[in-house]
């Protein structure tokens, strides 16, 4: 009985429940694209570290674990003494850029020879290796991005390149120069920012890690397999208290259309809550009445949000190919729920005051 | 036998009953009703002392401001009394809390209002059920098809409030006030806002509900010819019962 009175209520106003439906479907959708988005190109910036096919990453010491922060103080004759670490099969130095003309982009400077040996090589879509001091690798996610293709000129760092080729995403970058010539940009002679090695056998690395210990204590020396669990939004500096603030703003958001509904809700209704009390209804039961309406509409709000989501990552993604969007059932469960707190806390109020009226000046509410 | 064929004590006997000392159904004592505006006090009833037996039908008039309303609403635990007594089935509501009070509307007062109140959203049958639903003991198909026989709503039971007649509408408003057996109907002008076709057809219910439920109802109305339709009639005048008279 109460569950379809609280249905006919949603119903008997279709433009304030649609608007508050809306409402919450933003706020679920807000939290979950703000998580999707930073979750996403933080796994997906994960995933291409790994596929570089190393074992080991060594950086500076205190170097940060996201590689577009990482500046290139180390000497690249460190990558000599690694290789002649025990279980050592190829050390490749990298030099790393950020590049953020036209979009914001992490730039690879590599030796062709030796990050081949630690990758395996590239996997070309077209075109060939880097030959040229200013020939450039785009991956094919970037490519289709920036309409970009073979053997055209991309000016990029106040440079201008050769694309040399388009090859398969996933080796810890997007774009590829010669490190000689990233070095030259830079003014980071004989430096590097990163050594990836590969163990002769995977099984290797806890050892090959403790010797590079040894030859360079206070480095930061990671292993590749778990760097997935090393992408998180803790781990770069301001993101999870941007991600809290912007849950925060959502909250708000929610919780004041809640209010401003319910409580307009109660004055039109102030007669029927008197006819409610008349019959014998309880202040919990009329409480009961406003707060289920209320979970009704943030259940509803939250599908569509949910909805909304994943038909803003569709648009997103076609409009911008080189973006990710990670939208996990944890978030989606956690949004709902942020939106129905955050509902209720904002139906409470005026719950409370229904529940209190009057009966008879109720009654007589014209 | 069905609750809806439930034996009270026929009008017919009252006058006996009330001779051998059956007691009230609801009673009031020096019952006063003030209320205040800033400094001033605004006393609606002073000093009402009436009673009502198990199975009669009272009207109450008297001229507006009276305090006839005022006095349904505090015998019928809608408001606190200021001062004195009511008694209703026993029970003292002057030294209830407002749980208790609403414990007592909900198992033992039916109201019936001059403008229905029923609730925009439900249709019919559910205005009915949801008597049914507060008062907390389920859904009784058998006493809700009873009632609505008796007051002609079987066909009506789909429609909003707003797709029916005004007298369709405190038809719908008498069963759902009559649905949960309460010991007592208070009816605050239930034909103040129908024509007199509808209000005869409502007293007439009303009348009959009395009659083969046994069912104590108080009405309040300025309309005299409404009033003859109870046994008794009490007339008010500024928050006192200034006469009684038995309707012959």
């Amino acid at each position: 009985m109460i569950r379809y009175m609280i249905v006919q209520n949603v119903l008997h106003r279709p433009l304030r429940t649609l608007i508050t439906a809306i409402a919450v479907a933003v706020e679920v959708a807000m939290v979950i694209m703000v998580v999707g988005l930073t979750s996403g190109l933080l796994l997906e910036n994960a995933k291409r570290v790994e596929g570089v096919g190393a074992d080991i990453m060594v950086q500076p010491p205190s170097a940060s674990v996201f590689l577009a922060f990482s500046g290139a103080p180390m000497p690249i004759a460190i990558g000599d003494k690694l290789k002649e670490l025990d279980y050592v099969q190829a050390v490749a130095p990298v030099l790393v850029q950020f590049n953020s003309v036209n979009g914001l982009d992490v730039v690879f400077g590599v030796d062709p020879a030796t990050f081949s040996a630690v990758s395996n090589g590239f996997v070309f879509h077209s075109g060939h290796d880097l030959q040229n001091p200013n020939d450039i690798l785009v991956d094919d996610i970037y490519a289709k991005a920036k309409k970009v293709k073979t053997g055209q000129t991309m000016h990029i760092l106040d440079h201008d390149f050769h694309v040399a080729g388009v090859v398969e995403h996933g080796k810890g970058a997007r774009l590829f120069v010669f490190i000689s010539t990233l070095q030259e940009m830079a003014g980071a002679h004989d430096k590097a920012s990163i050594f990836y090695i590969k163990c002769d056998r995977t099984d290797h690395t806890p050892a090959v890690m403790d010797e590079v210990r040894q030859l360079l204590p206070r480095y930061e020396i990671r292993p590749l397999k778990d760097f997935i669990s090393l992408m998180t939004s803790s781990n770069l500096p301001g993101l999870g208290a941007f991600i809290s603030v912007m849950i925060g703003i959502a909250v708000v958001i929610g919780f004041l259309v809640i209010f401003l509904s319910m409580y307009t809700t109660v004055i039109e209704r102030t007669r029927e809550i008197g006819v409610l009390k008349s019959l014998g209804a309880s202040k919990g039961y009329i409480a009961r009445v406003i707060l289920s309406e209320t979970t009704l509409l943030c259940l509803t709000g939250a599908v569509v949000g949910i909805g909304l989501s994943f038909l803003l990552r569709t648009v997103f993604i076609r409009l911008f190919p080189a973006l990710s969007i990670l939208i996990t059932v944890n978030w989606i469960l956690r949004a709902s729920a942020i939106a129905i707190v955050g509902g209720l806390l904002g139906a409470c109020y005026p719950a409370w005051i229904a529940s209190r009226k009057d009966p008879v000046e109720a009654l007589a509410y014209e | 036998m069905g609750n809806a064929t439930r034996i009270f004590a026929s009008p017919e006997v009252l006058p006996l009953a009330r001779e051998r000392a059956l007691e009230p159904i609801l009673k009031t004592e020096d019952l006063w009703k003030v209320y205040r505006s800033g400094k001033m006090e605004v006393p609606a009833l002073r000093g009402v002392n009436m009673e009502v037996f198990p199975g009669e039908f009272v009207s109450i008039m008297g001229p507006s401001g009276c305090g006839k309303s005022t006095m349904l609403h505090v015998i019928g635990g809608l408001a606190q009394a200021t001062r004195g007594r009511v008694l209703l089935d026993g029970n003292d509501l002057t030294t209830m809390t407002d749980a208790a009070r609403t414990l007592l509307r909900r198992h033992k007062v039916g109201f019936v209002f001059q403008k229905f109140n029923l609730l925009p959203t439900l249709d019919a049958y559910h205005n009915i059920a949801l008597a049914q639903h507060i008062h907390g003991n389920g859904f009784d198909p058998h006493r809700f098809e009873v009632v609505a026989k008796l007051l002609g709503l079987t066909e009506r039971l789909t429609h909003k409030p707003s797709e029916l007649s005004g007298g369709e509408q405190q038809r719908v408003a008498l069963a759902r006030a009559i649905v949960s057996e309460p010991k007592i109907v208070l009816a605050d002008e239930p034909t103040g806002n129908l024509d007199t076709k509808s209000s005869d057809a409502v007293l007439g219910l009303l009348r009959q509900l009395n009659r083969d439920l046994g069912q104590t109802i108080v009405m309040i109305t300025h309309n005299p010819d409404a009033a003859a339709y109870g046994h008794r009639v009490l007339h008010m005048r500024d928050g006192q019962v200034v006469d009684g008279s038995t309707v012959h």
